[in-house]
């Protein structure tokens, strides 16, 4: 009962945005990274970020 | 009874709201119909507008504008890094997180009004390019959430009461959702660049 | 002399293995630049804090000495990363950058805010008195506070400069720029 008293409207809007845009941004950069990895693997057939066509 | 609910959660409400209104328009594909729109206006602003008229004609003076919305983005990341890592513990625990997150806040406030200004005449005088941009419309989402959410959300929570009575963890997200938000807002903006 | 030499350096760095597989990497030679352009929040954003502290402008209750030898660790860090990713940068395109009036000039005022930054820290430990708790340092402070503001500002401008090519080698025909751009070919052209 008393934790409830506690949270006031602008903690529960905290959360709420925190939650919303903390996901958002973690699913737009686990994104990122999956299609940067799919990339380099196309450019280079592995994921050796160092793999380069040119010089091996 | 929905009085006294509306007058004593009017903010959880309203985001409740917004929330509801994003994943409607989403829903209704609203952007996708807007879009095409706004294609007039990212050209007049880069061919007829005075800020990409200058932006394109003096390469001199764009690069410096660029140069000073950098500086800006270093303030920013500055008071950004020194209050969040502040309320997360990492940095000045013998400093009450209150003090660095009233006082950072004024500089914070300039440095992101400064950057936007010179990032309104960065994207100017580049308007025909950005506007095909993956990346530059993430940015101008994540700058438009991070805006609202230091200044409607994260800032009157932390004035409104000592920190020690906030939830460790409310506080916690609080500071990673804003060091992250800055980021991408800044990442995404180099990548501007590349792209 | 020196200026041959800069390009024989230069010359020598860019034709080693790594050098050309950072420039023709996917992607490694945007990670370096983004890495040093977005470090500047950490290296450049602490040290603004500082310098402002000592112009009364933030955290004016903070003690100054306490904010800026809070500030101390993460700004090396910063300036650590932007150091190695700047040198990694210069290895990728060693001859471009060698010859660019825009980094020598960089590179110049590098060296002057590194002495500002000593004498600073020195008045700083130097300085007694009731200042640390002052909203305003001394004018000392204050007038050291400035110059590194100042020459910061000049050294993140002729950064983002680099890349353009107003007054590259090919492109101008002032032999003072030339000379001070350490153009040798054209030079010897001319």
């Amino acid at each position: 009962m008393d934790n409830e008293k506690k949270m006031t409207d602008k903690e529960i809007t905290a959360i709420g945005a925190g939650v919303a845009i903390l996901g958002s941004l973690l699913f737009y950069w686990f994104g990122q990274f999956i299609s940067t990895i799919e990339l380099l693997e196309l450019a280079y057939g592995s994921l050796n970020f160092f793999n380069n066509p040119l010089t091996f | 009874m929905l009085n006294s609910l509306l007058s004593q959660y009017t903010r959880s409400l309203i985001l409740v709201a917004v929330l509801l209104l994003i994943v409607i328009l989403e829903v209704l594909e609203v952007r996708a119909a807007i879009y095409p729109g706004l294609l007039p206006f990212f050209e007049w602003a880069r061919s007829s507008s005075w800020l990409g008229l200058i932006g394109t004609t003096y390469g001199s003076i764009y690069a410096t504008v660029e140069a000073v919305h950098l500086l800006s983005m270093a303030v920013i990341g500055g008071t950004v890094l020194a209050t969040d890592l502040r309320l997360l513990g990492v940095v000045f625990r013998d400093l009450p997180s209150e003090t660095l997150t009233k006082g950072t806040h004024k500089v914070f406030s300039a440095a992101l009004i400064s950057a936007i200004a010179t990032g309104i005449f960065c994207a100017a005088g580049v308007g025909d390019k950005v506007y095909y941009m993956e990346v530059f419309w993430i940015k101008m989402l994540a700058l438009v959430a991070g805006s609202l959410f230091v200044f409607l959300v994260k800032q009157p929570l932390l004035n409104s009461m000592p920190h020690d009575e906030i939830n460790p963890w409310t506080i916690r997200l609080l500071a990673v959702t804003s060091l992250l938000i800055w980021f991408t807002v800044a990442a995404t903006g180099r990548w501007i660049g590349f792209s | 002399m020196i200026n041959e030499f800069l390009l024989d350096f230069a010359h020598w760095m860019e034709a080693q293995q790594y050098s050309q597989m950072l420039v023709a990497g996917y992607y490694s030679y945007s990670w370096l630049e983004a890495t040093h352009v977005l470090t500047l929040m950490v290296s450049i954003g602490s040290l603004f804090i500082i310098d402002f502290r000592m112009l009364g402008l933030i955290l004016t209750d903070v003690p100054a000495s306490k904010l800026a030898d809070r500030l101390h660790k993460p700004m090396i860090i910063g300036f650590v990363i932007m150091f190695i990713t700047g040198a990694l940068l210069v290895y990728a395109k060693p001859v471009e950058t060698i010859q660019s009036l825009w980094f020598r000039m960089k590179m110049i005022l590098l060296v002057l805010a590194f002495i500002n930054a000593w004498v600073f820290n020195a008045r700083m430990k130097a300085a007694s008195g009731s200042w640390n708790t002052d909203s305003v340092a001394p004018k000392s402070l204050r007038n050291g506070a400035i110059i590194s503001l100042v020459l910061w500002c000049g050294v993140v401008t002729l950064g983002r400069y680099i890349p353009y090519d107003w007054v590259d080698c090919g492109i101008t025909n002032n032999t003072t720029i030339l000379w001070a751009a350490g153009c040798v070919e054209q030079l010897n052209a001319l």
